[in-house]
């Protein structure tokens, strides 16, 4: 199955391949950078080359940790769907809205036809990927996610806004295929919270994908899977990755019932808690999966994107998957 | 005919100027040591007053205190209560808010005021009546984690709404006119609509003089609003956004309640043409018994930038003006 499209791509994985959802913790220096920028204080160069540094930074250290198919770290990125929306024309930068507690962001909002206007994420997976031998993922939020997460004020109904982005979206996709990225993830969270919209967020995807040579991950978290599997499987894509640990394995019960058909990204730690977890929790959640999911269909990752987390944290969380994954794949 | 503008329940505790980040920069301050928490209520007290002050001079006939002082509509809630303590992050409903959720490991019990106090400092401050919002048992249980032995569902419900009534009688003797019960859970699980009407009855049975309003949002009311007539409240909240077909069904069925039509979208920063909203308002009304009509926004407004919560509160007002004949 997607093993062979993978070889077929020139990409030969390990059984259990281990691997990351997208975003990591960014270092004290960039984080100091970006505020100076912000402030106006250092320039546009000075903030890149701190971007570029810590791409690095976290490129060495998942080769060294022995992760399989690595990721940039998304140093340059803040909220996955701003930054998105702030390189395609169509949006304006929204005011601030709530996501919990005392975290705010700035939602976008779609005021007129949107649009591709060039290469958003080719440069800096070009650059990760001239660091090491081992296949990066090229990563791009998806369709329906930016339609949900912006407002829209230009077309009249979400429908008319998803579809257009999804020809939008596949253009930055067609260029990563085209820069020889071979695994690329669609980041969609919100895919899972409107059930009734799955059809809508199917055919975005196929708009996306269709007819494109690479391996394809969509990466879906923090939702109601209940009422949308099995009939999510039919997303045109390779690989999910879900979140599997924060809900407590509940997803393998509704794989019990019905067969999960594609490859998965099982999420083995959680990247909520500050504490990594112990090893045996760890072995005992992959174990469960591979009673239920065939070994040759999983990947093994943290549950979502590490940026949450400290520096130590994520590095420790991403140890215990990758050593946890070792030692199963001789078991 | 009466038709009154209602603020639904949450506005934006946060906005674009220095003054408006005075929350924010507080809470963080506090984390960091540097504040105190009494600073942080002072903080919260400040913009509850900037709240209320926007929705009056939006002309909105009852306010709430924009639930300014809640982390989320569930926590807020639920943390004051015995027997349940408070774990990880979910996303509310379908959108990209994210509540923490309880986890019932006890019993239950109302040991404390939920929002009586918020509720008296706003409605001092208030030239308009403040409207209390309470998330009802039916929300409250079906977002909350239900642990232990032979704990059912329906005895946890019973038990929320046990100190829900309590807290709504509080509330009552302490003044609140009308006091609101938000239930975005029956829309989404309406398979419960029975067991949230048992639940809901005796939170009713608490509200003395005040009147009760329930508000259903996130999902579409149609297919079961022939049932929603029967509960025990005196006013039914309505959000439109997600029902094509709502209009159609009241203009079928009428209304024996008085009905707050949510035609506004509070979850997107388009504003709605005044013709067609009043269109809808017209058709729908001819079928309403009551005298006394709201109009609100679908839903809170704080999943909406602040300078765009504003402006749906003042088309609220634009439209009811234009709707009522009267000047703008």
């Amino acid at each position: 199955m997607s093993r062979l499209k993978l070889h077929h791509l020139g990409i030969d994985l390990p059984l259990l391949p281990t691997t990351s959802v997208g975003s990591f913790p960014k270092p004290d220096y960039l984080v100091k950078a970006r505020a100076d920028f912000t402030q106006a204080k250092t320039g546009a160069e000075d903030l890149k080359e701190a971007e570029k540094r810590a791409t690095e930074f976290w490129l060495r250290k998942q080769e060294e940790l022995g992760v399989d198919v690595l990721v940039d770290g998304e140093m340059y990125r803040g909220d996955m769907v701003a930054y998105f929306a702030d390189r395609l024309s169509g949006f304006e930068q929204g005011g601030l809205v709530r996501s919990y507690g005392n975290r705010y962001y700035r939602k976008p909002v779609i005021v007129d036809q949107v649009k591709w206007k060039g290469p958003i994420t080719v440069e800096w997976w070009r650059y990760a990927q001239g660091l090491t031998s081992k296949p990066v993922k090229g990563i791009v939020t998806g369709a329906y996610t930016l339609m949900d997460w912006s407002f829209n004020e230009f077309y009249p109904t979400r429908r008319d806004a998803c579809m257009a982005l999804a020809g939008e979206v596949r253009k930055e996709v067609e260029t990563l295929v085209q820069a020889g990225c071979k695994i690329i993830q669609i980041d969609e969270p919100a895919i899972s919270v409107r059930p009734e919209e799955l059809p809508l967020a199917i055919e975005a995807m196929r708009v996306t994908t269709q007819n494109l040579e690479a391996y394809f991950v969509t990466h879906v978290c923090y939702g109601d899977f209940e009422s949308i599997y099995p009939a999510m499987l039919d997303l045109a894509v390779d690989n999910f990755d879900l979140e599997m640990s924060n809900s407590g394995l509940d997803m393998l019960q509704l794989f019990k019932k019905k067969p999960f058909t594609k490859d998965i990204s099982y999420g083995v730690v959680d990247v909520h808690s500050h504490a990594p977890e112990d090893r045996r929790t760890v072995e005992e959640r992959l174990n469960k999966g591979l009673g239920i999911l065939p070994r040759e269909s999983v990947w093994v990752d943290p549950d979502c994107g590490l940026k949450t987390r400290t520096v130590d944290e994520a590095i420790a969380k991403l140890k215990t998957v990758v050593s946890v994954a070792r030692t199963f794949r001789g078991a | 005919m009466e038709l009154l503008t209602l603020n639904h329940g949450s506005y934006p505790r946060i906005g674009s100027t220095p003054d408006q980040h005075l929350l924010r920069r507080t809470l963080a301050q506090r984390d960091r040591g540097e504040k105190t928490d009494a600073d942080v209520r002072a903080a919260e007290d400040h913009m509850v007053l900037l709240a209320l002050e926007e929705q009056q001079e939006a002309g909105i006939d009852i306010v709430t205190d924009g639930l300014i002082r809640w982390d989320d509509p569930i926590s807020h809630l639920v943390g004051k209560l015995e027997g349940v303590r408070i774990d990880g992050l979910l996303r509310f409903f379908d959108t990209n808010f994210y509540f923490r959720q309880p986890i019932v490991d006890g019993m239950i019990k109302h040991s404390q005021p939920l929002i009586v106090d918020e509720f008296h400092w706003a409605a001092q401050k208030s030239r308009q009546p403040v409207k209390p919002v309470l998330t009802g048992p039916y929300t409250l249980t079906r977002l909350s984690l239900l642990n232990g032995e032979a704990r059912s569902m329906h005895s946890v419900m019973m038990s929320f709404a046990e100190a829900l009534g309590r807290e709504v009688a509080e509330l009552a003797a302490a003044g609140a006119s009308l006091i609101q019960i938000d239930e975005p859970a029956v829309v989404k699980y309406p398979d419960g609509l029975r067991l949230a009407s048992e639940a809901l009855s005796q939170i009713a049975a608490h509200k003395g003089p005040a009147k009760v309003a329930l508000a259903l949002y996130f999902g579409d009311a149609a297919p079961f609003y022939a049932t929603l007539q029967d509960l025990p409240f005196d006013i039914l909240i309505l959000d439109f956004t997600y029902s094509p077909t709502l209009p159609d069904v009241i203009e079928a069925n009428g209304s024996v309640k008085p009905l707050g039509f949510g035609l506004l979208d509070g979850r997107n920063t388009r504003l709605e043409d005044q013709v067609t909203v009043k269109r809808q308002l017209e058709r729908m009304l001819q079928h309403v018994k009551p005298e006394c009509s709201y109009l609100t926004t679908s839903c809170g407004l704080e999943y909406l930038p602040r300078d765009r919560a504003r402006l749906k509160l003042t088309h609220l007002t634009s439209i009811k003006r234009s709707f009522l004949g009267e000047a703008p």
